[in-house]
């Protein structure tokens, strides 16, 4: 044997192999406990008595526990959002303000058109409240009350019947066109609130609804006559306005000259031209400011009614529906340019010789998703809310409605209500063949009337109630947009104009208006709007996510490091000791007992062959011969003083290498200590 | 640095030829040099004399986790987890960066509190919509009432029978700015009528039945402003005649009111005890002997109520309107100035105490024959100033002058807005508006005075860039208050009650038994908190040093299990590495100067041991100094190399002892 491999004998024979290659698993886990850098693995092993071992199992064990806790928490709340405002006080763009007159067509104009609608509901007034003349303030042609009403056979009481019911007979009515009782089948549904108890002897009025065959009927019940006759006329109203063709409605509605007198925004002066046309089929034509006409938003740069849109409406009583509507003045709805006017849900009613003065303040809102935070993270937080966007981490949002089920059938930006609106009509024109009339047509569909669709307002009403009832499903598939922008409005009101101003005021608007209006202008036909912003602050209210994936792994390494004072390492260590020694291990045993068994059986004969030294089958134990550790140094020639004679006693610095590794050498001859 | 590891070279060289020195002479300075070197070979050790020893030595023992295992194991592992090592290190550097930008990125959280707390009740300030009792002001207005009237009926009834009325009007107003008719029956070629174009001479073409055949829609009122004497003329547009009459008469107004003195202003105003009839805050009554007041160029005798300017504010601890501010007001709409105003009611603003009121901007109506009763949320905003938000704590940082600071009030954007507004219309139009406050030794603009104003003024008001510059110059400031408002009316006084109200006003007003007072002039007001009254806004600082700390010892501590330690330690084996390199340098310096000199003799090869001395560092020799003083003879002092010398003790054969647990030089080692 060379003197090399002596010294290597010796050298293995006193140093204990307790490195990953380690013959067993208990000596694995020794030698991790020992080596590994988390704190208390080491003081189980290191610890003499069983009382403390124990105590130091335990503690380890509730830090590791603690460590599982603390960081389930953390990834609990990872997805929390926090809020923060911003504050800008800038140039700020004018909103989109669109205007309608409550009442949607000129009455001259669609008289003939509805002409036998009106003297039914008339006749049907007659007959169930018993007076025969409307006296109405302001309109001077009053016709002759009852002129034709025994004439031509009435055609809407018979679609669609009056009735009144007398309570505690609920299945007899009284039809008003006949006066005979009748019997009425079907379900009774109320309009009005179970909760509310409505005079109990008074006559109920509603009318019924009934499926194509007529057998399946349901009678809807109105507490008051104004509501139910209001309804009703609304109903054959509809049907009516939706045999007509859209260039025929926006004539026989107002002109923006008509309904503008004047108008005046930041200072300058503005008139019809700066507005656009929007026809909306219940308020007829509305006008919308600073609707982008040519790809611009007009914006303030300065707060006050000064500086906002000032204009003064000219609001004709006479041409007013008495029966669609019962109130007189005009609408105002404040939105985004990119928004739709939902004329009929939201929006500031405004009156007659009133100033109306709305100051605004923007409020805007915007939620995560759609922004990110202004750190360098853009691009790898841009991918992590695309990665989710399947769950939507933080909210149930949509950025453009594109992941949401419904189409949209407004040509317009998407918002929650266009969302509702678009699934009630795309469900309408499934059920009932035909779409509502208050809402926008979807491709290859036609408003509903009684010529094509003669049971649609059944079919309308069954589906509406079930739309309220969230049976539809519209509610749970839509969802809300992640931005919008709100105004918050403070309305005041002050009279307008004043006494002693009137005179001078109105002639010049009479004088203003020209030639369209031939007769002086009263003070209750005019209306003036003022909106502005009251300051130029902006506050927008942003969603930003709490916590950033490295914040998360920074908490985690802070946990980690509490308990255990332990990193990623640890946790790779443990995978490595744990899994794939151990897993090796296992396996090297269950091999050797294998070819143990093999031999066995193959030499029976023969059994007391000695079994090799578990030791020296470790493969893994022939790297040792490579470490470079020992072997550099044990590869030195045995003699060396024959190799250089004579030279002084040198103090070769770099010969000190292996200090390094005789310390480690007294590190490793420690467990070998107990 | 440089500089420095020269001079170390110097002291190492010096050091040792003392040393030869100190030997030929012996003494006592020869211990305390001995003393020095070893103390300066103490501070050149490292613990390790190689690169390689040192990089095994901090991978050994450093704190850090990676490291460690990059020694232990075998060549596939080692590799790996060097690669590993690496990766972790990079991914801390990079983590920390995200940390380091954020946190120097100044973001804010922000925390509400919504509540109800006894707080300083708001600042009420009242005023009438018109400016002037018009009974007061009859006599400055009279001329321009007169041609007013005239060019109504102008407009409105172009008959030249009216002429002769023309003849007493004062035209020196009218020649100055004058109100034309464009007709644009064709479109290409507009013509210019001035309205009484036949009755005095005009630069304009006129023909001679101005307006016969106009109307609204043929013809639009324009105004026409002069500068320069009138040699450059614009006109300004307006698509209705009652914007057009209003915005000329509001100018002509301002002009004749510029050249009143304040207080004949004050005086022709509605003074606190004819506009307040009645006040309660509470269940105390109040007078308005409890209002301040201000005059304000739009409208006039401003009152404010509970202002906190000379005693404390108001406290109010109780929602609801009967602890609130109730107030009757009269208005006296019959005394309106007709052309000024035509809108009827008071105006009111809520606002901050010590605060100016921007009644103009910020305020609202409430309607004469109302009861407007008015629910207040106050909604505060505190920011936290820079470098966190552009915000301005006091003004104080803001280049324009403070305008409003006359009053004593604190600084609003509002305030910065208008005082740019008229610095700038100073510099370019040398005069102030009349609607702002005047610097000091500046005056008011009117025709007399400055006859361009009007032409300057109008430039200036739809001058946007102007308007950014301002924004732009002004900073909002930190601490903003909002009042919400919830508004809601009904009528006042009910029918029934109506003949005994005004009776008892009446009464308390004029001391008579008939009703002097009309529903038309009368306004209810109640100010009242909300349930809940205030709605803070408060900013505090997202990332603060301690937030930045534990979230870099956090992605320390979870990529490597580091800590600050550890970056010392790394920075002292930088250190190590840099002192290696130097030693290595000098000695590779040594040993070329020594061949230069060799070359000289160019006979005898080099011996063993001069080649063994230039390999040796020459620093390091004193760790056997201690054991062997004899060893002090220097490799430069060595005469001769003696052959047969027994064999050397290379540091590196002490492996052989290793069975022995050797410890005599672990001393030296670390």
């Amino acid at each position: 044997m060379a003197p090399g491999e002596k010294i290597k004998a010796k050298i293995k024979k006193n140093l204990p192999v307790t490195g990953p290659q380690a013959p067993t698993i208990k000596e694995l886990m020794r030698w991790y406990c020992l080596n590994t850098n988390t704190h208390g693995c080491r003081r189980i092993v290191v610890s003499r008595g069983r009382l403390r071992r124990l105590l130091w199992i335990l503690f380890t064990l509730t830090a590791v526990a603690l460590i599982f806790w603390q960081c389930a928490l953390l990834v609990i709340s990872f997805y929390t959002v926090s809020v923060s405002i911003k504050i800008h006080f800038q140039k700020l763009d004018f909103p989109a303000v669109t205007i309608c007159n409550i009442n949607p067509y000129k009455y001259s104009a669609v008289r003939d058109l509805l002409a036998d609608l009106e003297q039914e509901t008339r006749g049907a007034l007659k007959t169930l409240y018993g007076f025969s003349e409307i006296k109405s303030r302001k309109r001077r042609d009053a016709e002759s009350w009852s002129s034709v009403w025994e004439g031509t056979r009435p055609k809407f009481l018979n679609l669609v019947p009056l009735l009144a019911f007398k309570e505690g007979e609920m299945g007899k009515a009284r039809d008003f066109l006949t006066g005979r009782k009748r019997k009425v089948s079907g379900s009774i549904i109320r309009k009005e609130s179970d909760v509310m108890n409505v005079h109990e002897s008074k006559e109920v009025v509603g009318f019924q609804l009934c499926s194509n065959d007529t057998s399946n009927c349901a009678v809807y019940t109105f507490s008051s006559g104004v509501n139910a006759i209001q309804e009703w006329y609304k109903l054959h109203y509809m049907n009516i306005m939706a045999q007509v063709s859209l260039e025929k409605k926006i004539n026989m509605s107002y002109s923006a000259e008509e309904l503008l007198v004047t108008c005046f925004f930041d200072g300058v002066s503005c008139d019809a031209r700066n507005f656009t046309l929007f026809h909306h089929p219940m308020y007829g034509n509305c006008y919308t400011f600073n609707n982008r006409q040519n790809e611009t938003i007009l914006s303030t740069s300065m707060g006050g009614s000064e500086y906002g849109l000032q204009v003064i409406l000219h609001i004709n009583e006479e041409e007013y529906n008495p029966f669609l509507v019962s109130s007189t003045g005009a609408k105002v709805i404040i939105h985004r340019q990119d928004e739709y006017p939902f004329v009929e849900d939201v929006g500031t009613e405004i009156e007659t010789a009133m100033a109306t003065s709305i100051g605004m303040h923007l409020d805007g809102k915007q939620r995560w998703n759609l922004l990110l935070p202004p750190n360098g993270l853009q691009t790898a937080l841009t991918s992590y809310t695309e990665s989710f966007k399947l769950s939507e981490p933080y909210s149930q949002c949509t950025e453009d409605g594109s992941d949401v089920p419904v189409e949209n059938i407004y040509k317009a930006a998407y918002s929650l209500k266009i969302c509702l609106h678009s699934c009630f009509q795309t469900k309408m024109v499934e059920k009932c063949g035909c779409a509502q009339y208050s809402q926008p047509l979807p491709p290859a569909a036609n408003y509903c009337n009684y010529q094509q669709h003669p049971n649609w307002m059944y079919c309308y009403y069954q589906l509406h109630q079930a739309f309220v009832r969230e049976e539809l499903g519209c509610q749970s598939v839509c969802r809300e947009a992640c931005s919008f922008k709100e105004w918050t409005l403070t309305t005041s009101l002050a009279q307008w104009p004043s006494e002693v101003s009137e005179k001078w005021l109105l002639s010049v608007l009479t004088w203003d208006q020209g030639l369209q209006i031939k007769k002086k202008l009263n003070k209750t036909d005019l209306a003036k709007l003022l909106i502005f912003y009251k300051d130029l602050n902006q506050r927008s209210i942003m969603e930003n996510p709490a916590n950033s994936i490295e914040m998360l792994l920074s908490n985690f390494g802070g946990q980690l490091g509490l308990w255990m004072s332990c990193s990623i390492v640890c946790i790779i260590e443990i995978v490595e000791v744990f899994f794939i020694d151990s897993l090796s291990i296992i396996a090297r045993q269950q091999w050797q007992k294998a070819k143990q068994w093999w031999a066995q059986r193959q030499a029976p004969p023969c059994p007391e062959a000695p079994p090799s030294p578990q030791g020296q089958d470790n493969p893994v134990l022939d790297i040792d011969d490579d470490l470079p550790t020992f072997t550099s140094a044990l590869h030195l020639p045995p003699a060396p003083g024959t190799q250089v004679p004579g030279t002084p006693p040198p103090k070769y610095n770099t010969l000190r290498l292996e200090r390094a590794f005789s310390n480690q050498l007294t590190d490793t001859q420690v467990p070998a200590e107990f | 640095m440089h500089e420095k590891m020269l001079r170390r070279d110097c002291t190492l060289q010096l050091g040792r030829k003392r040393l030869s020195e100190n030997f030929l002479k012996g003494g006592a300075t020869m211990h305390v040099k001995k003393y020095l070197l070893k103390g300066l070979h103490r501070l050149q050790k490292g613990p390790g004399y190689t690169y390689k020893e040192l990089l095994v030595w901090y991978c050994d023992n450093t704190n850090t986790h990676g490291p460690k295992r990059i020694i232990c194991e075998g060549p596939k592992k080692k590799a790996m987890w060097f690669l590993l090592t690496l990766l972790f290190a990079a991914l801390v550097c990079w983590q920390w960066g995200i940390f380091i930008r954020t946190y120097l990125s100044w973001e804010v959280s922000v925390s509400l509190s919504v509540g109800f707390k006894t707080m300083d009740f708001p600042a009420v300030t009242i005023c009438n919509a018109s400016p002037f009792q018009y009974s007061k002001v009859r006599h400055l207005l009279k001329d321009l009432d007169e041609l007013m009237d005239a060019v109504l009926e102008r407009i409105l009834a172009p008959e030249p029978s009216h002429a002769n009325a023309t003849e007493a009007l004062n035209f020196t107003i009218w020649n100055h700015t004058p109100l034309v008719l464009i007709d644009e029956q064709n479109p290409h070629k507009p013509v210019v009528l001035d309205l009484f174009g036949d009755n005095h001479n005009s630069s304009a073409s006129s023909s001679p039945a101005p307006g016969r055949t106009c109307d609204a829609q043929g013809c639009k009122v324009a105004m026409r402003l002069c500068s320069l004497n009138g040699t450059v003329c614009t006109f300004r547009n307006f698509t209705s005649a009652t914007q057009a009459v209003m915005e000329w008469y509001v100018l002509q107004a301002t002009n004749i009111f510029s050249q009143v003195p304040r207080q004949e202003l004050v005086a022709m105003s509605y003074p606190g005890e004819q506009l307040i009839l009645a006040c309660l805050f509470g269940a105390e009554p109040c007078s308005h002997r409890n209002f301040t007041s201000i005059f304000h160029p739009d409208y006039g005798n401003c009152h404010i109520f509970n202002w906190g300017m000379t005693e404390k504010a108001l406290p109010s601890s109780n929602p609801g309107a009967e602890f609130g501010l109730k107030l009757i007001l009269d208005i006296g709409q019959e005394d309106y100035v007709p052309f000024l105003t035509s809108t009827a009611g008071a105006r009111l603003l809520l606002h901050e105490q010590r605060s100016y009121p921007f009644i103009k901007e910020e305020g609202i109506y409430a309607m004469s024959g109302t009861e407007t009763s008015i629910g207040v949320l106050v909604d505060r905003l505190e920011r936290k100033g820079e470098p966190y938000s552009r915000c301005t704590k006091n003004g104080s940082d803001v280049p324009i002058p403070n305008l409003y600071s006359d009053h004593n009030t604190t600084y609003s954007i509002q305030a910065c807005i208008h005082s740019c507004f008229q610095d700038h219309m100073i510099r370019n139009c040398s005069c102030g508006h009349y609607l702002y406050p005047l610097p000091r030794g500046e005056k008011y603009c009117n025709n007399q005075d400055f006859p361009d104003w009007a032409y300057c003024y109008s430039d200036l008001r739809i001058n946007v860039a102007q308007r950014e510059t301002c924004i732009n110059l002004c900073k909002e400031s930190c601490n903003d208050t909002q009042y919400k408002m919830t508004i809601s009316m009904a009528e006042w006084p009910s029918e029934a009650s109506e003949d005994w109200i005004l009776h008892v006003l009446s009464q308390e007003r004029d001391q008579s038994t008939n009703i002097t007072l009309s529903r038309k002039g009368i306004v209810k007001l109640n100010i009242y908190f909300q349930e809940f009254n205030y709605r803070t806004i408060e900013e505090s600082a997202a990332n603060n040093i301690v937030w930045l700390l534990s979230n870099l010892g956090g992605q320390f501590g979870f990529w490597m299990g580091g800590s600050v330690l550890c970056l010392i330690e790394f920075g002292e084996i930088i250190i190590d590495f840099v002192w290696i390199t130097v030693i290595k340098l000098v000695a590779f310096s040594k040993s070329l100067q020594r061949r230069r000199a060799q070359a000289h003799y160019a006979s005898p090869p080099p011996t063993v041991a001069e080649l063994v001395e230039a390999h040796t560092n020459f620093g390091f020799q004193p760790d056997v100094i201690s054991h062997s003083p004899t060893t002090g003879t220097y490799p430069d002092e060595q005469p001769v190399p003696i052959p047969g010398t027994p064999p050397p003790n290379y540091d590196s054969l002490r492996l052989q002892p290793l069975d022995v647990v050797e410890s005599d030089n672990e001393g030296d080692a670390i």
